[in-house]
């Protein structure tokens, strides 16, 4: 087996139901409803090779949780070609579903009334998992997230943190190969999320599962995707290396001036856009290309003490895919 | 096998966590139950008469009957799977390898098995304290037959259940107004408010076309000896082709529903 997951001219359609607001057009609504498709995914194709981590990004409803929900067999594809260790997902045989695991934020599989260990044991009888397998893995899962303490506790009295990092438990304990997290750190505080993060880059490394994960959490996609992929209104426009995104996307350039002493801010206007002015430092951004002039002609006109070259930041990047503005740079 | 004991395990786990809702359903019934004997006790104030082919010890054997076969027929908890559909918490098993149908059939069983303890408790203590006469059937092909009737009608409830929850596929809003409509029926069309040999024989005969008496009647009926030989093996036979039809039909509609599934709710 050389992929672990192979989409190919994947197109996935929604019938919705358009209902607008009033008593008089939803009684309308019942008899001439108006139906709308809608195009969540519009023939994407990638690969991903096992033990792979790759972060998908895009503004919301470009079709990165439909994405996730074709390949873990939830969602009938409309066209096209998936394979995930080289079973068709929509099949859901059970020699696939023991081999994944897709866990949505905010979507809980435990049992509410019940202390989490229940469910844990529901799902070891489930996935029929040996006994040591089992104990093993509830050892190792409980001992990295650190929620040793609160298995037997009602899942209803438990933090949300404490909970997710359960979920996480129960979404684990058949050993997946594949992982799907959709939007694992949603609704986290701070250390929380850290946690999260470090557990995600361990268990990749330790198990050596291939995982795939959307977020909106520009700390995830850093510290843990290498590669990502971006998704804008059902298409992917780019797939590649984290690094490689701000090459691709960032037509512009960031120079930072130190001024000895106070100048004409019009003069500097003329050179490049002007981003931030902290007396004696100016933040200006120029285009890529006109790099190397804008920063000769600074050194030539204007009082410098010290002047930088940078790129633009990773996080304004991705902020800018998330606005959708992705789209409009990176299709050209 | 043991998926399903563990689900069995769980679901039975989760009804004790709502003890309290579970004792006041069963007051419920035991009120149900002192009421409509009272009622019944009265109509029959003369021990020696009989209306529509019902003795005073016939008509308080029915009733009594009616409700242990109500606490095994009807206690199900799948009337959980609209909600579970329209809120997206399907995804949740869609994800895993266990069959839906048989995870819902076994918490329908575990339901049914607390129910039908509490209910032969409660009945037991009405019987020493009320001491209504009680009609004790003895032939043993005849209770045999009343057992096959039941895991029939058992199938049977759970298939029109399931069948009527899984319309939420395509009206996520839905859900509850068809299975309220089911539920309602369901109690009338039995015999769970009135025997059925009561109504106009042209109305019997209709009813006894669809799967209905199936339920609640006609197990009774055969545990009675109302009903016996030729007349019961056909309406065993009409209960099976019942079953074969809502099994057939429900493959048919969930394989049709889960295409549409969106798995929303993130």
């Amino acid at each position: 087996m050389d992929k672990a997951i192979i989409v190919d001219h994947l197109v996935k359609n929604f019938e919705v139901t358009e209902k607008k607001p009033g008593l008089v057009s939803s009684f309308t609504s019942i008899f001439s409803p108006v139906k709308k498709t809608v195009r969540a995914l519009r023939n994407i194709s990638f690969t991903v090779e096992p033990g792979e981590l790759v972060g998908f990004i895009g503004p919301n409803g470009a079709g990165k949780t439909t994405t996730l929900k074709v390949l873990s067999g939830l969602l009938y594809p409309t066209s096209g070609f998936t394979s995930v260790l080289e079973f068709d997902p929509w099949d859901r045989k059970p020699e696939f579903l023991k081999q994944i695991s897709l866990v949505m934020g905010q979507k809980n599989q435990l049992w509410w009334d019940l202390p989490a260990l229940e469910t844990f044991e529901l799902n070891r009888a489930i996935y029929e998992l040996p006994k040591r397998d089992y104990q093993e893995a509830l050892g190792e899962l409980t001992e990295l997230l650190g929620v040793k303490k609160i298995l037997n506790i009602q899942v209803r009295r438990l933090s949300l943190g404490q909970r997710m990092r359960l979920e996480l438990v129960a979404a684990l304990i058949h050993r997946p190969k594949i992982l799907f997290l959709d939007e694992p750190t949603l609704g986290l505080d701070l250390i929380a999320q850290q946690k999260m993060r470090d557990f995600i880059y361990e268990y990749n490394k330790r198990s050596g599962a291939t995982i795939l994960l959307t977020s909106h959490n520009m700390d995830d996609l850093i510290n843990l995707a290498r590669r990502v992929i971006v998704i804008d209104e059902g298409r992917i426009i780019f797939d590649g290396a984290l690094e490689e995104l701000v090459n691709r996307f960032a037509k512009e350039k960031i120079i930072k001036v130190s001024l000895s002493q106070e100048d004409d801010i019009k003069r500097i206007e003329s050179i490049g856009k002007i981003k931030k002015i902290a007396f004696p430092e100016v933040i200006l951004s120029v285009p890529r290309s006109a790099t190397a002039v804008a920063a000769a002609e600074l050194l030539q006109n204007f009082p410098v003490a010290d002047l930088t070259i940078e790129e633009i930041p990773i996080e304004d990047v991705i902020r800018k895919v998330f606005r959708g503005e992705g789209r409009k740079k990176l299709l050209k | 096998m043991k998926k399903y004991l563990a689900i069995f395990r769980i679901s039975f786990a989760q009804e004790f966590a709502y003890r309290l809702n579970f004792i006041m359903w069963r007051v419920r019934n035991i009120m149900q139950i002192i009421l409509i004997f009272f009622l019944w006790n009265s109509v029959f104030s003369d021990p020696s008469r009989v209306v529509f082919g019902y003795d005073k010890a016939r008509i308080l054997t029915y009733v009594f009957g009616i409700l242990i076969i109500k606490a095994i027929v009807l206690s199900a908890r799948t009337v959980d799977v609209a909600g579970e559909i329209s809120s997206g918490d399907l995804t949740n098993f869609l994800l895993k390898p266990v069959s839906y149908f048989k995870y819902w059939f076994t918490r329908d069983l575990s339901s049914k098995a607390l129910n039908l303890s509490f209910a032969v408790v409660e009945t037991t203590i009405l019987y020493f304290i009320l001491k209504p006469p009680f009609f004790f059937q003895t032939d043993v092909a005849q209770i045999m037959a009343f057992v096959f009737s039941l895991v029939l009608a058992i199938i049977l409830f759970f298939g029109l259940l399931f069948l009527s929850n899984l319309i939420t596929f395509w009206m996520p809003e839905q859900g509850w107004g068809l299975q309220f409509l089911l539920i309602v029926f369901t109690d009338f069309l039995s015999g769970g408010i009135t025997p059925l040999d009561i109504l106009p024989l042209v109305v019997q005969r209709i009813l006894y076309a669809l799967p209905f008496p199936y339920l609640l009647f006609f197990p009774l009926q055969v545990y009675l000896g109302k009903i016996s030989g030729a007349m019961m093996w056909g309406g065993l036979l009409i209960a099976m082709a019942w079953v074969l039809v809502l099994m057939v039909a429900l493959n048919f509609v969930w394989n049709k529903g889960i295409r549409k599934y969106e798995a929303v709710g993130r």
